[in-house]
């Protein structure tokens, strides 16, 4: 393709991860010349979500690096030196692909068919009902909508009764349906993401769904969370006492800047030990602090606090709990300010590297970036953003002081069955000497995360050894990854007879035969990376250069959000940040005759909104009941 | 406020910098046509409601934002297409030929049912065509998708293709919904109802 690049722009960003892509957009937005890069041929570097074909392939350059080679003296001019950029495929690590599954079916089980997911797998119903998009107030997607439920009718009736286990060969050919995440990420739905999304007017590119239920793991079982008022009513699984105590104390979370003695005397202890001095029962001790505050026994008690309140302030917008999912995937969001940017002139090439840094020497004064070299031509720009991993070494005071550990499953069923088709979050406390929690996240094919018949587990934690080492724990209680690759036992992918014969849960004894059915992972993923959130981003940086984080340990986009917006006002610190895009009709066409202004239907539908947020959670919860 | 249209489809264009996508959206939207754009700042979508047998339907036609110039479509721009339009330039080749490479594009990203169809734009300019009309129309029917030609700047035909492909939806979306027998617990037609009302748990939500 021919490289018609112009030399000179405002700012160029290197990398197409979260924050860099906030960071393109509003400089875009305020009309700045943007240039955005990313060397591989994705969005969202190490934020990027894949089909499983896109995901193998991905897994091979991690392996396989592609050496940036080319020399690239002879663009310095005078004064100024060229600083190599750095390679971000050198950081992911431990990656670990299984098959738990037979390449191809054996021809006898083809022809018997047996069902590894039959009946219940059947019987659940799409979650149909709590899409959420958080566009202006079109009617777009129940258009679309209607498509898909004609479509899912259709798929029900054209489907056989009995389905075929998976293989290898069938599951490939079903990549195209996948969207499987590097960093998966919720938002909360009061968070600031949610907000930004609203407010700028991004939020047309993207479609959510509300996460429908919260799990916690208590006493060796996965139990609901009862995390709205109408949960706590309606739960059997605490007593009406618990239930006051529960509501009482939550109430004083949400409220404490009114009650501001309620902590004293805890401001320098962990959570875990105000909420004992509560006296609360133990289950409500661990729903509270493990699920609602997501913390753990050392949070400090005004954290714990704060996290409580997070999650209190997201319920009831948009769904059962606080959370949202985007479809298809987390990495669809970077690439929704990815849009903006170009939709105001940014301009997008992939594939494209910087090789280097120009920087001035610097003599007496603090040295200063003015572009970089890509291709072997020298691109000039007042700031540069760069992605972590396309820092050059030297900007890291030191190596990334900690790491992820992810595991990615696709799985035969849920880790709960439910009677539809469930988001499902749960924080899997720090069990069995392991000192960190899991987060775990499971969606489903309504979400586009995998085709119908089966579940995508995702867990992340803080790395202490191996991604396979430090999940292992939580895999074991959750799923079963037995492998059954042997063909001739084709029943080994029924669960019930998978249950009785491996044992292998402690829990297992008289209350096997109401044990819920563990879910059979078909393949596995496993990975570290650098979490680079906690770098020290300023020493050692010419000026003039905005390093970006890679993906965080925390649940949501919050961190991403507030480094883009700090960089952004380090760079055009009297400019607004992302201000709302117009909507297409209220764009006047040069020589258009200047009629009046439009009517700002998205304001009006906001405060309609506005004023039903309260009565959201009441009446969701209603007609959840009636939908039964 | 009720309901002003009975379909809404969301449909794309697709193809080469500069055979005239934006062009054709802005006679199509705006019946006016302007040479300055020089990409396509600024414009996201643009929408137009159309009747069809009684029905109005109201199309949502997204641009490519200037993303096709290197191959940096994002994936989400094709998320939910029911339409799309590939215009290539009848006074070039090369963008005629990279249709075949917008299509992968499209098998890899869009749904895969995706109504297509392929649009040769600036068919004004006969003197300077580098594609015959029968190349066009020959490599339509190799996809099994509709042809046409369109002048954006003479405002020929294309009107009638964004009808067209607009008809085609709707026909495919019908014959889906008659297939599917009434649901049984009554929640696939619950979007038929009109209805614009606060996020609720039992719908898709719209806020802002």
């Amino acid at each position: 393709m021919e490289d018609d690049l112009p030399t000179e722009y405002d700012v160029i960003v290197v990398g197409t991860g979260m924050t860099e892509s906030v960071v393109a957009a509003a400089a875009s937005r305020i009309g700045k010349r943007v240039l955005h890069l990313d060397s591989n041929e994705y969005y969202g570097g190490l934020w990027a979500s894949f089909n499983f074909e896109g995901l193998q392939k991905w897994m091979e350059d991690c392996i396989h690096p592609v050496k940036p080679t080319e020399e690239v003296s002879a663009v310095a001019r005078d004064g100024e030196t060229l600083i190599k950029a750095g390679n971000q495929f050198s950081t992911v690590s431990n990656i670990e692909e299984t098959w738990y599954i037979a390449e191809e079916l054996a021809d006898s089980q083809q022809a018997t068919s047996f069902s590894k997911n039959n009946g219940d797998e059947q019987g659940e119903k799409v979650g149909d009902t709590d899409d959420v998009k958080l566009a202006e107030s079109d009617e777009t997607e129940k258009e679309k909508e209607k498509e898909n439920d004609a479509e899912k009718a259709e798929a029900e009736d054209g489907k056989p009764a009995i389905t075929e286990p998976w293989s290898q060969t069938k599951l490939k050919k079903e990549y195209r349906k996948f969207n499987l995440d590097l960093a998966p990420k919720l938002l909360f739905a009061r968070g600031s993401l949610v907000e930004l999304l609203i407010s700028s007017n991004i939020a047309r590119y993207a479609e959510f769904r509300s996460v429908t239920r919260v799990l916690t793991w208590l006493d060796g079982h996965l139990e609901p969370v009862p995390c709205s008022r109408a949960d706590v009513f309606a739960t059997r699984h605490v007593t009406v006492v618990e239930k006051r105590m529960l509501m009482k104390l939550l109430t004083v979370c949400m409220e404490y800047e009114h009650s501001s003695n309620e902590f004293e005397g805890f401001e320098d202890k962990p959570f875990s030990e105000y909420l004992k001095s509560k006296k609360l029962t133990p289950n409500l001790l661990h729903y509270v602090l493990y699920a609602i505050a997501m913390a753990t026994d050392t949070t400090p008690c005004m954290e714990g606090v704060a996290r409580t309140q997070r999650f209190l302030n997201s319920l009831g917008r948009y769904g059962n709990t606080p959370f949202l999912w985007p479809m298809y995937g987390s990495g669809e969001i970077p690439q929704c300010f990815c849009r903006l940017c170009a939709v105001f002139g940014g301009l997008y090439h992939l594939k494209r590297a910087a090789e280097a840094l120009i920087v001035t020497d610097g003599q007496g004064s603090v040295s200063a970036c003015r572009g970089i070299v890509s291709d072997g031509r020298r691109l000039e720009s007042h700031h540069l953003v760069l992605g972590v991993g396309y820092a050059p070494p030297q900007f890291l005071q030191a190596a990334p002081p900690g790491g992820l550990s992810r595991g990615i499953f696709i799985t035969d069923r849920s880790i709960l069955l439910a009677d539809k088709e469930s988001l499902t979050l749960l924080q899997f406390p720090p069990v069995d000497g392991s000192s960190e929690p899991v987060t775990v996240i499971e969606v489903g094919p309504s979400t586009n995360a995998c085709p119908p018949g089966m579940y995508v587990v995702h867990m992340t934690c803080k790395q202490q050894t191996t991604a396979r080492e430090d999940l292992k724990t939580v895999v074991a209680k959750l799923l079963h990854t037995d492998s059954i690759t042997n063909s001739a036992d084709s029943s080994a992918q029924s669960p019930n007879k998978k249950q009785s014969e491996d044992g292998e849960g402690e829990e297992v004894g008289d209350t096997a035969k109401c044990e819920p059915v563990k879910p059979q992972v078909l393949w596995s993923l496993y990975f570290n990376c650098p979490e680079t959130s906690k770098c020290d981003f300023t020493a050692n940086i010419p000026a003039k250069v905005y390093l970006c984080s890679g993906p965080d340990l925390d649940l949501d986009f919050e961190y991403a959000v507030t480094e883009a917006k700090a960089i952004f006002s380090k760079m055009y610190p009297d400019s607004e940040f992302l201000p709302r895009a117009p909507d297409p009709e209220e764009i006047l066409l040069e020589g258009e005759e200047s009629a009046p202004g439009p009517i700002f239907e998205g304001d009006c539908a906001k405060a309609e909104n506005d004023g039903h947020k309260t009565e959201d959670g009441d009446s969701d919860q209603t007609k959840g009941e009636e939908a039964e | 406020m009720a309901k002003t249209y009975d379909y809404l489809f969301k449909l794309l264009l697709i193809g080469d910098s500069g055979v005239g996508k934006t062009c054709v959206l802005f006679r199509f939207s705006e019946d006016a046509f302007n040479t300055t754009f020089i990409s396509t700042i600024g414009i996201d979508f643009k929408i137009r409601t159309i009747e069809l047998d009684g029905k109005k339907i109201k199309l949502q036609i997204w641009d490519t934002a200037g993303q096709e110039r290197f191959r940096t479509i994002t994936t989400a721009y094709y998320r939910g297409a029911m339409g799309i339009m590939l215009v290539y330039d009848i006074t070039n080749e090369k963008s005629f030929e990279n249709i075949k490479n917008w299509i992968r594009n499209i098998e890899e990203n869009a749904s895969a049912d995706v109504e297509k169809m392929l649009l040769g734009n600036k068919c004004e300019l006969n003197e300077k065509r580098q594609v015959t009309k029968e190349r066009g129309e020959q490599l339509a029917i190799e996809y099994g998708i509709k042809f046409m030609e369109t002048s954006a700047k003479a405002s020929i035909h294309v009107e009638e293709a964004f009808f067209t492909l607009a008809r085609d939806i709707k026909t495919k979306m019908e014959k889906k919904l008659e297939a599917s027998n009434p649901p049984k617990g009554g929640h696939q037609l619950k979007s038929y109802e009109p209805q614009r009302k606060p996020p609720s748990w039992l719908s898709r939500c719209t806020l802002l």
